[in-house]
């Protein structure tokens, strides 16, 4: 009850902070581009219309959670906040939990929202494929993944160098293949094994993404989608436990 | 006091024209160069594609889009020069799947920069990255049909088009007529039957039963007279009529046209010919 409550709490802030807002630019982009298109471009519409409704809700997403979750911890220790909450008998599991749903339910609400937009486009365009929910789903399972690092940052660093530090995860868990071709072309057995462990304990985004081959028709397996949750939800989970291991530690008396 | 107000307003009125002026200036610095003219000096899709985190489906249409805008502008008389770079090495790297621009991109090399081979190579591509897509070897078979005339390489083009699923009997029926333009009319001929047989439409079927009419009349007349030489170096003069032929051994037996007509056979020239008119090579002026 008392994470809920935090939780409840982080959410309200959030929409008082007018994050929703977000959605209303996220349709304007959609019904903006869809228009543009058939003047710009020769060939499908529908690809590009496709490609840009789902990169825009990861795209949007990801930058909620960054620049939203960054702050979330760091604003209550700065107002002090933090102090009146410690000292009531919640644990800081819950109050880490607590913020990490809040925002969780504000990226639900928005990427629901612009999902909803979006089928609504694609409806009307007569171009919905229902395999596009596959991947919404793995973007909302990215988009935890984020927050969760956004907020561990959050925990013990100040809001512009946790953005940095989540955009920098950001970044490497989209190019993390990149170790395995490295561990490639390394000579020596012991910097191959340092590339391949590294690869291992990177947090790996490209896994999520599936944009392109339901955008392209390509089947995504159901056990794909379950297995990328899955190993979603569980680097998420490690992470979050970093995040609480380390706010335990901060001393605020 | 009152020019102390009049001095933010004034500030930015001043902003807003220095702005404006130097936009301007700008805007006539770079006239002649077409907007977004950089795009050109992309490196390859292959390593935009690791940039692009996640998102590289959106940079090939961004730049799809733009290729549109900048091969379509006339004024530019040297724009074919990155054009294999643009669509074969920075959209298809960027996403392999995206079949349009291969499509475009092979109009605009082919008939607009002219050069068939290099809309041959991105089509050949987009065949590798694509190949459950008839269209792209269609439209490579095509293009070695229209504007190469090179009727075998039409043909493997044609052949792979139809291995790919959902191609359209259009794909069968020029596959059909590159082993008639290689004059191979037999081959054609069993060809053209199996268009009829499967025809979907009476277009379909009207224009497969006139090329099977025509087809069987020609390669009844090439069978014929290729016996007939036979005859001629066999036993000198011309045969007496066509049943000769067959009871020589010169043909399996002595073919009537579709019509149900026989062949006529003039024995002082040994010229055969056909009493049935042509339907479709008279209409087209062949």
């Amino acid at each position: 009850m008392k994470t809920w409550a935090i939780a409840t709490n982080t959410f309200r802030e959030a929409i008082r902070d007018r994050i929703l807002y977000l959605i209303l630019v996220f349709a304007i982009v959609m019904i903006g581009s869809s228009r543009a298109l058939s003047l710009l471009t020769v060939g499908s519409e529908e690809k590009i219309v496709k490609d840009i409704g789902l990169a825009s809700i990861s795209l949007f997403g990801v930058a909620t959670a960054i620049f939203v979750g960054v702050g979330l911890v760091f604003k209550e220790i700065e107002r002090r906040t933090v102090y009146t909450l410690v000292s009531k008998p919640i644990r800081r599991s819950q109050f880490i939990l607590g913020k990490y749903l809040g925002l969780v339910l504000v990226l639900a609400v928005n990427v629901a929202v612009m999902t909803a937009c979006f089928y609504g486009l694609l409806i009307a365009k007569g171009w919905m494929d229902f395999a596009i929910t596959r991947a919404i789903v793995l973007i909302f399972a990215e988009l935890m993944l984020v927050t969760a690092i956004a907020i561990l940052f959050s925990s013990f660093s100040t809001p512009i160098l946790s953005s940095l530090f989540t955009v920098t995860f950001y970044i490497i868990g989209h190019l993390s293949w990149g170790l395995l071709l490295l561990a490639d072309r390394i000579q020596g057995e012991l910097g191959r094994n340092v590339c391949r462990l590294l690869y291992r304990l990177l947090p790996n985004l490209e896994a999520m993404n599936v944009k392109g081959m339901v955008v392209h028709g390509i089947d995504v397996p159901p056990s794909q989608v379950v297995f990328a949750c899955l190993y979603g939800a569980a680097y998420t989970v490690i992470v979050l436990a970093l995040a609480v291991m380390i706010f335990r530690k901060r001393d605020f008396l | 006091m009152k020019w102390r107000r009049a001095l933010g307003p004034l500030s930015l009125a001043a902003a807003v024209a220095s702005a404006s002026w130097s936009w301007s200036r700008l805007e006539a610095l770079r006239s002649g160069e077409p907007a977004g003219a950089q795009v050109l000096y992309l490196p390859s899709g292959k390593y935009l594609k690791i940039i692009s985190l996640g998102y590289p489906e959106v940079m090939a249409d961004i730049i799809y889009i733009w290729s549109i805008q900048y091969y379509s502008n006339y004024d530019q008389s040297d724009r074919f020069k990155y054009l294999e770079h643009i669509y074969g090495g920075v959209i298809s790297e960027l996403d392999p799947r995206y079949v349009d621009p291969y499509l475009i991109g092979a109009v605009i090399m082919s008939t607009e920069a002219n050069d068939d081979e290099m809309a041959l190579r991105l089509l050949d591509k987009g065949i590798a990255a694509n190949p459950d897509e008839w269209i792209l070897p269609f439209d490579a078979g095509f293009l070695c049909y229209d504007r190469l005339k090179d009727y075998p390489r039409a043909t493997r083009y044609f052949e792979m088009a139809l291995e790919s699923p959902g191609a359209p009997s259009v794909v069968k029926r020029l596959h059909a007529e590159m082993y008639n333009k290689m004059g191979d009319k037999r081959a054609s001929l069993e060809y053209w039957k199996e268009v009829l047989e499967g025809a979907d439409s009476d277009y379909v079927r009207n224009v497969s039963s006139m090329h099977v009419h025509d087809l069987t009349i020609e390669a009844d007349l090439e069978t014929l007279r290729r016996a007939v030489a036979s005859w001629r170096s066999r036993y000198g003069g011309t045969p007496p009529d066509l049943q000769a032929l067959a009871r020589a051994g010169l043909t399996d037996s002595v073919p009537v046209d579709p019509e149900g007509n026989p062949y006529r056979y003039d024995r002082s020239t040994g010229e055969v010919t056909s009493q049935s008119r042509f339907k479709l090579r008279r209409r087209v002026g062949e």
